[in-house]
């Protein structure tokens, strides 16, 4: 059977981020793909030699724009591991929060992207108008929509009031309230059932043989959740992580839906079990130079990220290294791609919510 | 074929049909901003000292003092606009606006150089007779230097 | 420790369920004793919540084994690390032939690289 090779990428209208799959085909099926990234490639670890430790928090969160907090909350919290600071228990508590927030903020740009993927742009409208609402919330606590530029080393530049946290927990359970009929959409429409429904199965076998990491080992019934590990006051909420066993797109899809309830209650726990002490502290004073090296691990929306820096000693850091979700789950959408159909390719590649300027860095 | 009145998207398309756009006509109406919003940083040279602690500690680079000269510049295109600089002062003379930045390319600016940004110097009067500082003033914000 | 028992240990890693969590390199700049410098690698595995290392430190030109046979997912992992630092990995997966990143500088980390940035920086100063 005569073969077609199809480049696509690295600009096409349904990918978010630059990614190239030469695609080989026999008729419409894709036989093999070899992919070729590095169109966003900044180099920004090696910043690290010209940009001080105190500073460098900044270049962190700008590696990507989704998971921006994420980035600077995994720097902060390593560089306090590394120097032995211990943040005020008021700014960790501040950070779950804004973390869940980034969590929420990106599943719901994804299923938006998702939704435009498969044809459903009404439903990437939805989406989108949704996430508006969170967006809304870190321009009036952090000063920035996407870029927050809230964490620093020692803790957090900014707090926020009880009552703007009540607020905070009314406005997204109206969120959510609000999305419950576009998550019906999601799970039940028969035509988006008919385009992700048994598309692109992730076996459990071949998700522990991909190492997967986040909703796409989630949703292959795998328990793995970094969230689990109890760090970062994670240990004090009630948390038990959305699992799936069907492996496909459509459970995908779920998983990230449920996961945007789960955050909206788990912040709600947060602003019940955080210490109601307005005015406490929410940064240290960090003093001296780092010396040491550390592993630090977060979950982000994608999945599980881990963060080593090295320190010798100086203002300029050794090392800093961010392996991100996608980085870990590009091997799993390697092995998806290959034997679907060509029209499936777009949704595998979006399945695994690819944020490939975390990869390239 | 499903049947249409079951398909859970079709209640709601029938709704936005008559409910009002969820966009603004920007910029005919604008968003009003939030009170903590970061934006352009605005610069007060009268209550300056010119002591250096936010030219040493912007991440980017973008301000630039001179204390002999009595004179400040930003380089708004190279301002990340992340506040360090206006938590740092101790004089207050920096602040956040929401003006949309007077950001400007110098004339001399090629492709490829690091530094196209205009420089938006900011001159004291002069404490004592001293010597008009460097640069051009940018429009609006410069003190009259003698 | 030798590529045989090396490899070795990764089997029994993957055997007892643990995850690749990440393969991560590191410059160390050429010094006494180490002309060009030497690469500080280490494969960090993770099974709940629990994250193990296996350390080695290895001279330029070296091998290193790829770990393809028990972790199908190192080929992206050992091709930044041929690409950006220059450790020699045989024998992986998917070769990508230094075409994952296209950086203008060839391998921008390696300990010579590296110190050349910072000589220049400090020249400048």
């Amino acid at each position: 059977m005569k073969r077609t090779v199809v480049p696509m990428g690295p600009q096409h209208p349904v990918l978010p981020e630059p990614l190239v799959l030469d695609l080989v085909l026999e008729d419409e099926k894709v036989v093999d793909a070899i992919p070729t990234i590095g169109y966003v490639h900044r180099g920004l670890e090696a910043l690290v030699e010209r940009v001080e430790y105190t500073e460098f928090g900044y270049v962190v969160e700008r590696i990507c724009g989704i998971c921006s907090f994420m980035h600077g909350m995994g720097y902060a919290v390593a560089m306090e591991k590394i120097m032995a600071v211990e943040v005020p228990e008021r700014a960790s508590w501040l950070r779950l929060i804004w973390a869940e927030m980034s969590r929420i903020h990106s599943h719901l740009l994804w299923l938006g992207l998702g939704a435009d993927a498969f044809g459903f742009e009404n439903l990437f409208m939805h989406c989108w108008r949704t996430r508006e609402a969170v967006l809304d919330i870190f321009e009036k606590t952090t000063g920035g929509r996407i870029i927050f530029s809230v964490n620093k080393i020692g803790g957090v530049r900014r707090d926020m009031a009880d009552t703007e946290l009540a607020a905070i927990v009314d406005t997204l359970q109206q969120l959510g309230a609000g999305f419950a009929e576009t998550a019906r959409i999601f799970e039940t429409d028969p035509s988006i059932r008919h385009r992700l429904a048994g598309v692109g199965v992730l076996s459990r076998e071949d998700a522990h043989a991909v190492d997967a990491v986040g909703p796409m080992a989630r949703a292959s019934g795998i328990r793995l959740d970094t969230r689990l590990t109890g760090t970062h006051l994670y240990d004090r909420l009630e948390f038990e992580p959305v699992l799936e066993t069907a492996g496909d797109c459509l459970a995908r899809v779920v998983v990230r839906v449920r996961e945007i309830g789960q955050s909206i209650d788990l912040i709600r726990q947060a602003v019940e079990r955080m210490p109601k002490a307005e005015g406490a502290p929410i940064e240290v004073k960090v003093r001296g130079l780092p010396t040491g090296e550390t592993f630090e691990r977060l979950e982000q929306p994608r999945g599980e990220v881990i963060y080593y820096i090295k320190a010798n000693g100086t203002k300029y850091l050794e090392r800093f290294r961010a392996r991100t979700p996608t980085f870990a789950n590009i091997p799993a959408m390697i092995r998806l791609v290959k034997g679907c159909d060509l029209a499936d390719v777009p949704n595998i590649i979006m399945t695994i919510d690819p944020c490939i300027s975390c990869t390239e860095r | 074929m499903a049947n249409p009145f079951s398909l859970p998207m079709v209640g709601r398309s029938l709704r936005n049909l008559v409910s009002r756009p969820a966009t603004r006509r920007y910029p005919g109406e604008a968003r009003p901003h939030f009170a903590g919003t970061r934006g352009t940083i605005e610069f007060d040279v009268d209550t300056c000292v010119f002591c250096g602690l936010c030219v040493r500690r912007c991440p980017t680079v973008a301000l630039a003092c001179s204390r002999e000269d009595r004179s400040f510049a930003i380089e708004q295109l190279r301002c990340i606009a992340c506040g360090v600089c206006v938590d740092l002062c101790n004089k207050d003379s920096l602040h956040m606006s929401m003006e949309t930045p007077r950001v400007q390319i110098h004339a001399g600016a090629a492709p490829g150089d690091p530094r196209p940004g205009h420089q938006e110097w900011h001159q004291a009067q002069p404490a004592a007779g001293g010597p008009p500082g460097p640069g051009d003033p940018a429009g609006g914000v410069a003190a009259a230097a003698t | 420790m030798d590529g045989a028992t090396f490899l070795a240990r990764v089997a029994e890693y993957r055997a007892d369920g643990w995850r690749l969590a990440i393969i991560n390199t590191t410059s160390i700049l050429p010094a006494e004793g180490m002309e060009h410098g030497a690469f500080d690698i280490s494969w960090s595995f993770a099974r709940d919540g629990a994250l193990e290392h296996l350390r080695e430190q290895v001279l330029p030109g070296e091998e290193v084994p790829s770990i393809s046979a028990s972790f199908g997912a190192a080929f992206l992992y050992e091709n930044e690390m041929r690409e950006l630092f220059g450790v020699n990995v045989t024998g992986m997966a998917l070769d990508l032939k230094g075409q994952l990143y296209k950086t203008a500088t060839i391998v921008p980390f390696a300990p010579s690289a590296i110190r050349a940035r910072l000589d220049a920086m400090a020249k400048k100063a």
